[in-house]
């Protein structure tokens, strides 16, 4: 939770698991064979600093610097968001799933980030789970992994620190 | 409450949860005619990510009865039982587990352990806590905790949780028991006992 992870590595596994209202998000470049995951939690930081990855505002320029560290060329990048389920229908939760969704959304927006795939809302659980070069899915408590967006087909990866 | 809690205040409120939880289990053992134990709780004062972990592994499916609590001190209170616990429960009330009956019966039990608890905590420290309707759901672990983590404490940096682990005699079934205040409310529940902190 309020975590992200990040690799140029072809092979690595990048997992939130336990996605509940959090929305696990998924920023990709596919030739660069680049990859970042970010557990959002709140859709705002209202005046706190950290953890990024914590607050929907944040994560996502966070998100973005560093996938670019690693590797990534700004403008081939494509987000994937899962999760944002609604838990418990009553209560002081306001829907926070709902609310983190727009955040996160919002925030892409405003840095002209394309939304690719999504599995977003209803009211399970699910867990988001990158491998680099090959996918990004989504799975729900004791279902099927679902295949959201195939990695495939990058060229090889530009190593973290290299020169470009 | 902004920064963390020093070991007096964690005993404090591990006494308190300690109590309480005395109250839910015999409210327990009365509605399943069976003795149940319990275990000294756990009280942890940590940051969210944290918080999730220590309530137990995030990637276990188990089911979770979230009661809403509202009064001088809010936030929610949160049992987690695990699958054969759950069937467990079933069977000790006469219904099929899995069933949407089942999920009354587990409700119910969260309603009863739920007031017993915050009937206790609120006579301890003058302070009103009532619960909501029950909801129940069967979820990964952590998809739950962090939900109403997120709902229950929202910016609050450190969320407490007050462990209590009810075992019922001559069945498997731990029940853990959290009381996850929102951020003002850890403070409220130690200022009855002198010991929250000088800035509010």
């Amino acid at each position: 939770m309020g975590e992200l992870a990040v690799s140029g590595t072809v092979g690595d596994e990048l997992v939130a698991i336990g996605l509940g209202s959090c929305i696990g998000l998924a920023l990709v470049d596919r030739t660069a064979n680049v990859a970042g995951l970010a557990h959002v939690v709140l859709p705002e930081s209202q005046g706190k600093t950290e953890p990024k990855a914590k607050f929907a505002d944040l994560a996502v320029p966070d998100l973005i610097g560093q996938v670019v560290e690693a590797g990534a060329l700004r403008r081939r990048l494509e987000a994937v968001l899962v999760g944002g389920a609604r838990m418990f229908s009553v209560g002081a939760s306001l829907d926070i799933g709902a609310r983190n969704s727009e955040a996160v959304r919002e925030a892409l927006g405003k840095e002209g980030i394309k939304i690719r795939a999504e599995e977003i809302g209803g009211n399970r659980g699910r867990t988001a789970r990158i491998i680099v070069g090959t996918e990004v899915s989504s799975q729900l408590a004791g279902g099927t992994r679902t295949s959201l967006l195939s990695l495939a087909g990058g060229r090889v990866a530009a190593r973290a620190g290299a020169s470009r | 409450m902004t920064g963390r809690l020093n070991d007096m205040q964690l005993d404090a409120l591990r006494e308190l949860a300690n109590i309480s939880s005395g109250s839910a289990a015999t409210s327990l053992s009365q509605m399943l005619g069976r003795d149940v134990d319990l275990n000294v709780p756990k009280a942890f004062a940590l940051p969210l990510a944290d918080a999730v972990d220590a309530a137990g592994d995030p990637a276990q499916e188990v089911t979770g009865i979230v009661l809403g609590v509202e009064g001088d001190v809010a936030g929610a209170v949160l049992l987690l039982v695990p699958p054969d616990g759950a069937a467990t429960l079933c069977s000790l009330l006469g219904v099929e587990p899995g069933s949407d009956v089942a999920d009354s019966a587990l409700g119910e039990i969260g309603n009863i352990l739920g007031a017993g608890y915050l009937m206790a905590l609120s006579s301890m420290t003058g302070l009103s806590m009532m619960p909501g309707p029950p909801q129940v759901i069967t979820d990964l672990l952590g998809a739950i905790v962090a939900s109403v983590l997120a709902g229950a404490v929202g910016h609050g940096e450190t969320a407490l949780v007050l462990d209590s682990e009810l075992d019922i005699t001559g069945e498997p079934c731990a029940i853990s028991f959290l009381l996850l205040p929102d951020a003002g409310g850890v403070n409220d529940l130690l200022a009855p006992l002198g010991l929250a902190e000088a800035s509010a």
